[in-house]
């Protein structure tokens, strides 16, 4: 799913989706403070965590990503996040690859930073923890979605055999968001009622301004 | 920031015991016995991928394709002379999609190597025992492939295997990572 193993993809998507990879983790590391160090850290470790969990979903196999929770907590903190963990499960367990480490960062990370920009200010200043978990639950969702959409069109520019077909990508894809949305949303309506200022990637610099 | 700490931690604890030999990622089993091809998709951590299409390759010439069944195997004849790897390819259709290469050595490595060793080793040393040497070639090779089997399926399954150590080790690995970059930081001040 999320993790393109190696040997699938042209020379020019590895390139291409490795540079746009680099560019996210620059951004990330350039607002990452004492503050935010330990955030990235902690939410790598879920998220490298939480894809060894997998559950068979038809004839497929699908696990939590949490990118959409990563972006609204971490903002483009969420790239090196995303860059560690998955390095890590490429080396220790064999998931994805180490060529295609790029485009899968990107694929995971850009949707939750994306998110994160677009609903991160709408889901801090929602008025009730319910209402920001409702948000959080549509975000996990598109989040989802994006990266679906971000597998099929690497695996289309490199091997259009390799299409993820539309059908298929429903059947798994859907309840993987929806379950995303239940525990992202379950997450953030806690925060939002305990600890709101978890929810805000960076204290310091002016409210929801990436890079 | 206790709470906020809690979390995450809470999180990965009840992921650890729930399952810690649990992963994610789809894996092709294949091996060669008496002439047929046969083996199983698995992903990591449990499942079959089931009525997922699956394709057979030698070099460029294709081989047999087919769909996986309810346990997620596939089986095929082996080609008559093996003259590339022959790959096996399982697509689930979501974007996982698994290979398992199978190199000429599996087949028995050649027809023609073999029996040219068996002729070597015996008949300067014991003369001719009945059976023609092909023939034991053949039955050898069947059954050291029978019994291999199921050491090369149990190596697969260890190879993959996720432990509790590779995870712990992974999130030490990330703690260490952000104790590091507070320390520079820490320097930079």
């Amino acid at each position: 799913m999320a993790h393109i193993p190696d040997g699938l993809l042209t020379l020019p998507v590895l390139i291409g989706t490795g540079a746009l990879a680099a560019g996210g983790v620059a951004l990330g590391l350039r607002a990452l403070d004492d503050r935010a160090i330990p955030r990235v850290a902690l939410l790598a470790a879920v998220f490298f965590a939480a894809s060894l969990v997998a559950v068979p979903v038809g004839p497929s196999s699908v696990h939590l990503m949490l990118s959409g929770l990563m972006g609204v907590m971490l903002g483009w903190g969420i790239f090196p996040a995303v860059l560690v963990a998955l390095a890590l499960q490429a080396a220790l367990f064999g998931l994805g690859g180490l060529t295609t480490l790029g485009t899968n960062t990107l694929n995971i990370a850009l949707p939750g930073a994306l998110v994160g920009m677009v609903l991160g200010p709408m889901i801090r200043s929602a008025t009730s923890p319910a209402r920001a978990g409702a948000l959080a639950a549509l975000g996990a969702v598109l989040a989802v979605a994006g990266t679906a959409a971000g597998v099929a069109l690497a695996l289309f520019l490199s091997a259009p055999e390799f299409t993820p077909a539309v059908k298929v990508l429903g059947l798994t894809y859907l309840p993987l968001a929806l379950v995303e949305a239940g525990v992202s949303g379950a997450i953030v309506t806690f925060l939002a009622r305990v600890e709101p200022h978890a929810l805000h990637p960076n204290l310091h610099s002016v409210e929801d301004q990436p890079a | 920031m206790t709470r906020l700490t809690l979390l995450p931690l809470t999180l990965i604890a009840t992921m650890a015991i729930a399952s810690p030999a649990a992963a994610h990622g789809m894996k092709v089993f294949a091996k060669v016995v008496g002439g047929e091809v046969s083996g199983y998709g698995f992903f990591i951590g449990g499942g079959r991928p089931q009525g997922v299409a699956w394709q057979a390759d030698m070099g460029a010439t294709a081989l047999a394709e087919g769909q996986t069944d309810a346990m997620g195997a596939f089986a095929f004849a082996a080609p008559k002379a093996v003259t590339a790897p022959v790959i096996i390819t399982l697509n689930t259709g979501d974007g996982h999609i698994a290979r398992a290469t199978l190199g000429p050595e599996r087949f028995g490595a050649a027809p023609v190597a073999l029996p040219a060793q068996q002729e070597n080793a015996p008949s300067p040393a014991a003369p001719a025992p009945e059976v023609a040497a092909p023939d034991v070639a053949a039955l050898v090779e069947a059954a050291v492939a029978r019994e291999v089997a199921p050491l090369m399926e149990r190596l697969e399954q260890m190879d993959n295997r996720m432990r509790v150590t590779d995870l712990m080790s992974g999130i030490f690995l990330i703690i260490g990572l952000a104790g590091m970059a507070l320390w520079a930081r820490g320097r930079r001040k």
